[in-house]
C-alpha cells in the first residue's frame, strides 16, 4: 500500500517525509532567534497558537544559511509530543511512495549523510531522499546536539 | 705805357747824341792838339837821336852783311833738307794709297752691314707698325689729351712768362726813372764844364799860331834829311822783299807738312773714330740681338698668351652655346610650367565647385541629423512610458504569484488533513489534489508573465539606454556635419585662395616666359659675341705667331748683323794699324819740315830785323818832314777847330738844358708807365692762376689717359725698343758710312797734300836760289847805306835845338785840351750811365712788382 509523503526541496535536492509525520506546512514569515540555542536552530514561531523550535535544514545539513523568501516553508512535524518546525527552501508537492519504490542508500551516502537519509526513492527520473526525521531534529544524537 | 716809355727815351737818346756829338768835337781836338805836341816832341827828341840813329844805322847794316852770310849757309842746308822732304812725302804717299784701298774693302764691308741692319729696321718697323696699329687709337687719346695738357702747360709757361716779362718791365721803368734824375744833374754840371772850357780854348789859339810860325822853319831843314834816307829805304826794300818771298815760301811748305800731319792725325783719328764707331756699333748689334731676342721671347709669350686667349675664346664660345640650350630648354619648361600652371588653376576651379557642392550636401546632412535627433528623443520618452506600464504589470504579476503560493500552501495543508480523514478525507484530498495543480499552474502562467515582463522593462532600458546613445550620436553626427561644414568653407577659401595663387602664378609664368625669352635671345646674342670673339682672339693668334717668325728672322739678321761688324771692326783695327805707322811717317816728314821752317823763320827774322832798321831810319825822316809841316797846317787847323769848339760848346749847354728839360718829362712818363706796368701784372697774376688751373686739369686728364695708354704702351716699348735699337744701328752705321767717307776724303786730301808737299818743296828750291842771288845785292846796298847815314847825323842835330821850344808851347796846349776832353767825357758817360739806369731801372721795378 502506497503512503503519502510531502516532498520538498533544500538546495536543489528534493526530500520527502511521511505525511503522517506532519502537522501542517506554513509560510516562513521569520523566527524569533533563541540565545543560547545550537546554531542549526533558526528560533521560535507560532503556529496556530503554539510556539515551537525551527530547526534550519540548510544548516543541518552542512550548508550555508539560505536567503528566505516566498517558497520558504517550515514543515511543523510530530515527534512524540513533541512539535517541532523544519525551514526549508521549498515544499510544494505531495507524493504517494510503493514501498518498492524505496530502497536503503548507498553505505557511502549513509555515513556521509550522518544518517539523516534514510532510503531512497526513483520517481520517474526524479530521486527523492527519504529523511530520518528524528535524527535531522537531533532527538537521537547521543552528544545532545539539539539539547544544547 | 710803350708809347710813354718811347718818349722818355727818345728825349733822352736826343740828349745823348747832342752830348756824345759835343765829346766827339772835343776828343778830336784835343787828339788834334795832342798829335801836334807828339809830333813836337818827337821832333825834338828825333833829332837828338837822329845821330845815334845814324850810327845804329851803319852797325845795323854790318850785323845786316854777317847775317846775309849767315842766311847763305841756312840756305844750303834748306836745299838738302827738302830733298829728304820729297822721298818722305813719296813713302807718304805710298802707305796713303794703301789706306785708301783698305778703308774701301771696309767701305764695302759696312754698306754690307748697312744693308742688313736697314733690313733689320723694316722688318723692326714692320713688327712696330703691327703693335702700334694695336696702340694706335689709345695713343690717339693719349696724344690728344698731352696735346690739351702741353697747350695749358704752354699757355702757362706763357702767362709765366709775360708775367715776368712784365714785372722786369715795371722793374725797369723805375729805376729808368731814378737813372734819368741822374742824367739831369750830370748834364748841368756839364753844362757848367763846358763854358770854362771854352775861356781855355781861347788862350789855347793863341800860342798855336805862335808855335806854327817856328814849325815852318824847321820843315824846310828837314826837306834835305829826307831824300837821303829815301833812297837808302828803297835798296833796304828790295832785300826785304826778297827776304820775305823766301820766309813765305818756307813757311807755305811749313804749312803744308803742318796740313799734311794734321791730316794724318785727322785720318788717324777719323780711322778711330770710325774703329769707336764700328765697336760701337758691335756693342750695339749685340745689345740689338739681346733685345731682338728679349722681343722674340716676348712675341713668343704673347703668342702663346694669345693662343690661350683664343683656346679661352672658344670655351666661352662653348659655354655661350651650352647657356643658349639651357636657356632654349629653360624657355621650353618655363612654357610647360606655364601650361601646368593653367591645368592647375581649372583643377582648382573644378575643386571649388565639388566643394561648394559637398557644403550644400553637408548642410543638408545637418538637418536630416537634427531630425533623427528629435525622433529618437521621441522614441525614449514612449520607451520609458512602456516600462513604467510594464512595473505595474510586474506587481499584478507579483500579487498573482503570492495567491498562487498562498494556494498551493492550502491544498497541500488540506492534501494532509484529507490524508488524516482516511476513507472519508479521499474525495477532499482530490479537490485538493486539484486545487494545488491549478494553483501551480497560476504560479507557472503568473512566473512566465513575470518573465516576460522582466524582459520588456530590460528591452525598455536597453530601449533607453540605445535612445541615449541614438541621441548622442546624433549629436555627434550634427557636430561632424558642421565641422564638415565649417572644413568644407575653408577647402572653399583655400581653394579660392589656390586659385587667386594659380591666377598669380599664371601671371608670373607668362612674365617669365617673356623674362626668358630675353634671356634666350641675349644668350644667343652672347653666344654670337663669344663666335667673334673667338674668330678675333684666332686671328690675334695667328698675327702673334707671324710676329713670333718675324721675330725669329730679326734675330736672325741681328746675328748676322753682330757677325759682320765683328768682322768689320776686325778690317777696321787693321786700318787703324796701318793708318799709325801712315802717321808716323807723317810725323815724321813734318819734324823735317818744323826744322826747316825754323832755319827759315830765322832767316826771316835777320832780313825782318834789317828790313825794321832801315825802314825805321826812312820812315823817321819822312814823318820828320811829313810831320812838322802837318804840325804848320794843324795849329792853323786847331785855330780853325778851337773856334768850332767853341761854338759846339754853346750848342751843348743849350742841348743840356734841352737833356734837362726832356729828362724831366721823361720821369714823368716813367712814373705813369710803372703804374701801368703795375696793373698788367696784377691781372696777369690772375690770369696765370686761371691758366693753372686749366694746367692742373688737363694734368689730370693726361695722367688718366696716360694711365690708360699705359698698358699698351709697356706692349709698344718693346717694338721701339727693337725698332729704336735698329735704328741706332742703322744711325750708327750711317754714321760709320760717313765717317769713312770723310775718312776716304782725308787720305785724298792726305794724298794731294803729299803732291803739294813735293811742289812746294820745289818751289822753295826754286826761291831759295833767288833768296841767295838777293843776298849779295843787299850786301852791297848796305855799305851805301852807311856812307848817307854818316851825313844826316850832322843835319839832325841843328834840327833839334829849333823843335825843343816848340814842344814847350805845345805842352801847355796839350794840358788845357785834357782837361776839356776830361769834363766832355764825364758828361758822355753820365748820359751812358743814364741810359743804362734806365734799363737797370726795369729790374728794380720788376722786383718791385
Amino acid at each position: 500500500m502506497s503512503v503519502l509523503h510531502v516532498v520538498f526541496k533544500v538546495d536543489g535536492a528534493e526530500y520527502a517525509l511521511p505525511a503522517a509525520d506532519v502537522l501542517q506546512m506554513e509560510s516562513f514569515t521569520g523566527a524569533t532567534p533563541v540565545p543560547g540555542a545550537p546554531r542549526h536552530v533558526a528560533g521560535l514561531v507560532q503556529v496556530r497558537g503554539r510556539v515551537i523550535p525551527v530547526v534550519d535544514a540548510r544548516v543541518r545539513f552542512g550548508l550555508s544559511p539560505g536567503e528566505r523568501n516566498l517558497d520558504s516553508r517550515v514543515v511543523v512535524g510530530q515527534l512524540g509530543d513533541r512539535v517541532v518546525g523544519l525551514l526549508v527552501d521549498s515544499a510544494r508537492e505531495v507524493l504517494k511512495l510503493d514501498p518498492a519504490q524505496v530502497k536503503p542508500p548507498p553505505p557511502l551516502v549513509v555515513e556521509q549523510a550522518r544518517g539523516f537519509v534514510k532510503a531512497v526513492a526513483q520517481v520517474g527520473p526524479r530521486l527523492v531522499m527519504l529523511i530520518d526525521f528524528p535524527r535531522v531534529i537531533g532527538e537521537e544524537a547521543p552528544d545532545g546536539d539539539g539539547q544544547r | 705805357m710803350a708809347t710813354d716809355n718811347g718818349n722818355g727815351m727818345a728825349s733822352l737818346e736826343d740828349a745823348r747824341n747832342l752830348a756824345e756829338g759835343a765829346t766827339r768835337n772835343v776828343q778830336e781836338s784835343a787828339g788834334l792838339v795832342q798829335a801836334v805836341e807828339a809830333l813836337a816832341t818827337r821832333l825834338a827828341s828825333t833829332g837828338n837821336e837822329q845821330a845815334a840813329a845814324s850810327e845804329q844805322v851803319r852797325a845795323a847794316m854790318e850785323s845786316v852783311a854777317a847775317h846775309v852770310e849767315e842766311t847763305g849757309l841756312g840756305v844750303h842746308e834748306l836745299v838738302r833738307s827738302q830733298r829728304t822732304v820729297a822721298d818722305s812725302a813719296r813713302g807718304l804717299q805710298q802707305e796713303a794709297e794703301a789706306t785708301a784701298g783698305a778703308l774701301q774693302e771696309v767701305n764695302a764691308s759696312v754698306s754690307g752691314v748697312r744693308k742688313d741692319a736697314a733690313h733689320l729696321a723694316a722688318s723692326s718697323d714692320a713688327t712696330a707698325a703691327t703693335l702700334e696699329q694695336v696702340t694706335r687709337s689709345v695713343k690717339g687719346v693719349s696724344a690728344n689729351a698731352e696735346d690739351l695738357a702741353a697747350s695749358s702747360e704752354e699757355l702757362l709757361a706763357s702767362m709765366t712768362e709775360m708775367n715776368a716779362t712784365v714785372a722786369d718791365l715795371v722793374s725797369r721803368n723805375q729805376s729808368s726813372a731814378a737813372a734819368t734824375e741822374e742824367v739831369a744833374a750830370t748834364s748841368e754840371e756839364m753844362a757848367k764844364g763846358i763854358v770854362r772850357l771854352s775861356a781855355d780854348s781861347q788862350s789855347v789859339g793863341e800860342r798855336v799860331s805862335q808855335v806854327s810860325n817856328a814849325v815852318v822853319n824847321i820843315g824846310r831843314v828837314l826837306g834835305e834829311v829826307a831824300r837821303d834816307a829815301a833812297s837808302m829805304a828803297s835798296g833796304v826794300e828790295q832785300t826785304a822783299s826778297t827776304t820775305e818771298e823766301l820766309a813765305r815760301s818756307v813757311r807755305g811748305v811749313a804749312e803744308h807738312a803742318r796740313t799734311l800731319e794734321t791730316h794724318a792725325a785727322s785720318t788717324a783719328s777719323t780711322v778711330e773714330e770710325v774703329a769707336a764707331s764700328v765697336e760701337e756699333v758691335a756693342a750695339t748689334s749685340e745689345k740689338n740681338a739681346a733685345v731682338v731676342d728679349a722681343n722674340a721671347a716676348t712675341i713668343e709669350q704673347l703668342a702663346r698668351s694669345a693662343q690661350a686667349v683664343a683656346r679661352a675664346a672658344e670655351s666661352i664660345n662653348t659655354l655661350a652655346a651650352g647657356s643658349a640650350t639651357a636657356s632654349a630648354q629653360l624657355e621650353s619648361s618655363t612654357r610647360r610650367v606655364a601650361q601646368m600652371t593653367e591645368e592647375a588653376r581649372a583643377a582648382a576651379e573644378r575643386v571649388g565647385t565639388t566643394a561648394r557642392e559637398g557644403g550644400a550636401t553637408v548642410g543638408r546632412s545637418i538637418a536630416g541629423f537634427g531630425r533623427i535627433r528629435q525622433s529618437i528623443v521621441e522614441s525614449s520618452g514612449v520607451m520609458k512610458e512602456m516600462g513604467k506600464r510594464a512595473e505595474e504589470i510586474g506587481d499584478i504579476v507579483q500579487t498573482i504569484n503570492l495567491i498562487a503560493d498562498r494556494t498551493n500552501l492550502l491544498s497541500l495543508n488540506a492534501s494532509i488533513e484529507a490524508a488524516r480523514a482516511g476513507e472519508h478525507g479521499r474525495g477532499f484530498a482530490v479537490v485538493a489534489e486539484e486545487i494545488r495543480a491549478l494553483a501551480d499552474r497560476a504560479a507557472a502562467a503568473s512566473a512566465d508573465v513575470a518573465k516576460i515582463v522582466r524582459g520588456l522593462q530590460t528591452t525598455a532600458r536597453e530601449a533607453a539606454t540605445a535612445t541615449g546613445e541614438g541621441v548622442r550620436a546624433a549629436d555627434e553626427g550634427a557636430a561632424l556635419a558642421t565641422d564638415a561644414e565649417r572644413a568644407l568653407s575653408t577647402i572653399l577659401k583655400g581653394v579660392e585662395d589656390l586659385g587667386q595663387n594659380v591666377r598669380e602664378v599664371s601671371r608670373a609664368s607668362g612674365e617669365q616666359v617673356q623674362a626668358v625669352q630675353a634671356l634666350a635671345q641675349a644668350t644667343a646674342k652672347v653666344s654670337e659675341q663669344g663666335r667673334v670673339i673667338t674668330i678675333s682672339a684666332t686671328e690675334q693668334a695667328q698675327a702673334a705667331q707671324s710676329l713670333a717668325q718675324s721675330g725669329n728672322e730679326m734675330r736672325r739678321m741681328a746675328r748676322q748683323t753682330t757677325q759682320a761688324t765683328a768682322e768689320q771692326a776686325r778690317a777696321l783695327r787693321d786700318a787703324v794699324r796701318s793708318n799709325g805707322q801712315l802717321a808716323e811717317v807723317a810725323q815724321k816728314v813734318s819734324r823735317a819740315m818744323q826744322e826747316q821752317a825754323v832755319a827759315s823763320a830765322d832767316l826771316a827774322k835777320g832780313t825782318t830785323h834789317m828790313r825794321q832798321l832801315v825802314q825805321g831810319v826812312s820812315g823817321a825822316v819822312a814823318a820828320q818832314s811829313k810831320d812838322v809841316a802837318a804840325v804848320g797846317t794843324l795849329s792853323q787847323d786847331a785855330a780853325a777847330a778851337t773856334q768850332r769848339t767853341l761854338l759846339g760848346l754853346a750848342e751843348q749847354a743849350k742841348a743840356a738844358t734841352e737833356v734837362t728839360r726832356a729828362m724831366e718829362e721823361t720821369r714823368k712818363q716813367v712814373a705813369q708807365s710803372a703804374r701801368g706796368m703795375a696793373e698788367q701784372a696784377r691781372a696777369l697774376k690772375q690770369g696765370e692762376v686761371a691758366s693753372r688751373q686749366v694746367a692742373k686739369l688737363a694734368a689730370e686728364v693726361t695722367r688718366a689717359t696716360d694711365e690708360q695708354a699705359q698698358a699698351l704702351t709697356a706692349l709698344v716699348k718693346g717694338a721701339d725698343e727693337v725698332r729704336r735699337v735698329a735704328k741706332a744701328t742703322s744711325r750708327a752705321l750711317d754714321e760709320q758710312t760717313e765717317a769713312l767717307a770723310s775718312l776716304t776724303g782725308s787720305a785724298t786730301r792726305q794724298a794731294s797734300g803729299v803732291a803739294a808737299v813735293a811742289r812746294a818743296s820745289a818751289e822753295a828750291t826754286t826761291v831759295t836760289e833767288g833768296l841767295a842771288r838777293s843776298v849779295e845785292e843787299m850786301r852791297a846796298r848796305a855799305r851805301e847805306v852807311t856812307t848817307a847815314t854818316a851825313q844826316q847825323v850832322r843835319a839832325s842835330t841843328a834840327t833839334a835845338a829849333e823843335v825843343r821850344e816848340v814842344a814847350g808851347r805845345l805842352a801847355q796846349l796839350t794840358r788845357l785840351q785834357g782837361e776839356q776832353a776830361e769834363s766832355l767825357s764825364r758828361l758822355s758817360g753820365a748820359l751812358g750811365g743814364a741810359r743804362n739806369t734806365e734799363a737797370g731801372a726795369a729790374r728794380s721795378r720788376e722786383q718791385q712788382a
